[in-house]
């Protein structure tokens, strides 16, 4: 196992969204991966922030990447838009997935010591999983 | 031919969500190919949305399964798992 593990970015047109689907994701996963709630504007309106975004992903990143899940489209755009002034944009991946189920499935990946291919890959399975 | 293991436990609480994460955490850790059995479902038990959808509650039988390397040290580990995290409920 690598000593660090990717780090989990939850960018949410809602703060509480954004911190609850992270508590969820931590406890589920026992607590031992880095994820960072980057919800609502930074007036704390419905919304997203890039400075939330940016600040998210700085925080998030422990040396083995970032994977980012955005709760609807339009929170694509701002992720996007971050990303391409990013750094080192080949260490942090971007997940088409359901946000909460994606949450939990990604924090629990990389807490089982996944890269970010496996954490956003675990992610974005989360999309077939039935619940009934 | 890499060797497969299998082993059964009567759950002692339901596998709710941390157990089932703690679960699809220490799977994930192997490279045997794992899955979990219960009420007539199987689940991959590397993914915690999977083994939570098996809705597995107290008293019934759950298997797990096991084939690769690692085989025998995974059903193992997962076994104590269940055992201790399902004890305490989710």
């Amino acid at each position: 196992m690598s000593p660090a593990t990717v780090g989990i970015v939850l960018v949410s047109h809602s703060a509480e969204l954004a911190r609850g689907a992270a508590q969820l994701a931590e406890q589920v996963s026992g607590g031992t991966v880095t994820v960072i709630a980057a919800g609502g504007t930074d007036d704390g309106d419905l919304g997203t922030s890039a400075a939330k975004v940016s600040h998210g992903l700085s925080r998030a990143d422990q040396g083995a990447g970032v994977v980012v899940l955005p709760d609807l489209g339009s929170a694509v755009l701002v992720v996007k838009a971050v990303l391409e002034d990013h750094g080192d944009a080949s260490s942090v991946v971007l997940a088409d997935a359901p946000f909460v189920e994606g949450a939990v499935a990604a924090t629990v990946t990389a807490a089982a010591g996944g890269d970010v291919k496996a954490v956003a890959a675990a992610a974005e399975e989360a999309r077939h999983v039935r619940k009934l | 031919m890499s060797a497969s293991y299998e082993q059964e436990i009567t759950l002692e609480g339901d596998l709710h969500a941390r157990p089932a994460g703690a679960l699809a955490v220490a799977a994930g850790r192997f490279t045997a190919v794992i899955r979990v059995t219960a009420g007539g479902h199987t689940a991959d038990a590397k993914s915690v949305l999977g083994v939570m959808g098996l809705g597995a509650t107290s008293g019934q039988h759950l298997t797990v399964k096991a084939s690769g390397p690692d085989a025998r040290e995974a059903v193992a580990a997962l076994i104590a798992i269940l055992g201790e995290a399902t004890k305490v409920g989710g």
